[in-house]
């Protein structure tokens, strides 16, 4: 596997061809999952990767290569899917703005229902894995992105930091947030089961 | 330590990036209150769940047809240059 700086070299030289296919390789999927996370339309999310390694291919001279080159993938990927949710919104709901963080205290779990299903088991469970995803759709944008890139891809605090442009104590509030939202809807869901099984 | 405190630091614990002290006092917590340990397995077992099932990737012929014109526009610069 090419080292990062071996990679950016090759990716800024006249013939980045070779590089732009081990970052496409690398970063073409987690690219797609966040963006259809955040736009919900396949299609959507495909052009958003299109969009993504090509302005990376205009611009890769002026990368500095401060973070590492995944992190500034998903920042422009974050950014074009961003613009889209804004025009769309601006179409429907002229004066609603992009969800920031709930001035709120972080509220209390209400649903505590022991899941007496690993997930393993849940991996083969189709309603189950319905049921999540509808789960993370709810979430806001400012929150589902951040959950996106922290558990699902596993990028770390500061790199999910980096590629949303916003802190690390946000990103750290905003993970906690849509952890307690989807566990509280998905124990919601496991004790109607439950009942409705009894 | 009580439960509203264990609830506002649990995704901190589950990183393990308490400090020795905090991770001590959520522990002794966690052993005592059914509740606070129900909130914690629940929460680890829907981060590996969804771990596990959102892994969705690109159609293998979209992602082919996205790369060509990729390197396509890639050499079409080249040439202009």
């Amino acid at each position: 596997m090419l080292e990062e700086a071996s990679l950016l070299e090759a990716f800024k030289s006249d013939e980045p061809s070779q590089a732009l296919s081990v970052l496409f390789e690398r970063y073409a999927d987690p690219i797609y999952r966040l963006a259809l996370g955040l736009l919900r339309d396949p299609q959507a999310a495909e052009d958003i990767v299109q969009e993504t390694f090509l302005a990376a291919l205009v611009h890769r001279h002026q990368f500095e290569g401060r973070s590492k080159i995944g992190t500034w993938l998903y920042r422009i990927a974050y950014n074009a899917s961003r613009d889209r949710i804004r025009k769309k919104k601006e179409e429907l709901l002229p004066n609603e703005e992009i969800e920031d963080d709930d001035p709120n205290p972080m509220p209390m779990p209400k649903q505590l229902i022991a899941w007496n299903w690993s997930p393993e088991a849940l991996v083969t469970d189709e309603e189950a894995k319905q049921e999540l995803q509808k789960a993370i759709q709810s979430l806001p944008s400012s929150l589902k992105a951040v959950f996106l890139l922290r558990d699902v891809e596993e990028l770390s605090t500061e790199e999910t930091a980096e590629a949303l442009g916003i802190s690390p104590g946000a990103v750290k509030v905003r993970l906690h947030r849509a952890r307690l939202a989807l566990r509280e809807r998905l124990s919601s869901y496991f004790a109607e089961r439950i009942s409705g099984a009894n | 330590m009580t439960c509203e405190e264990v609830v506002n630091i649990l995704s901190d614990y589950i990183e393990n990036c308490l400090d020795e002290a905090l991770t001590i006092e959520v522990r002794a917590h966690l052993e005592t209150c059914p509740r606070c340990h129900i909130l914690l397995d629940t929460t680890e077992k829907m981060i590996a769940f969804c771990r596990k099932c959102s892994k969705q990737t690109i159609p293998s012929e979209h992602r082919q047809r996205i790369l060509s014109q990729l390197q396509e526009e890639l050499e079409q610069r080249q040439k202009l240059l």
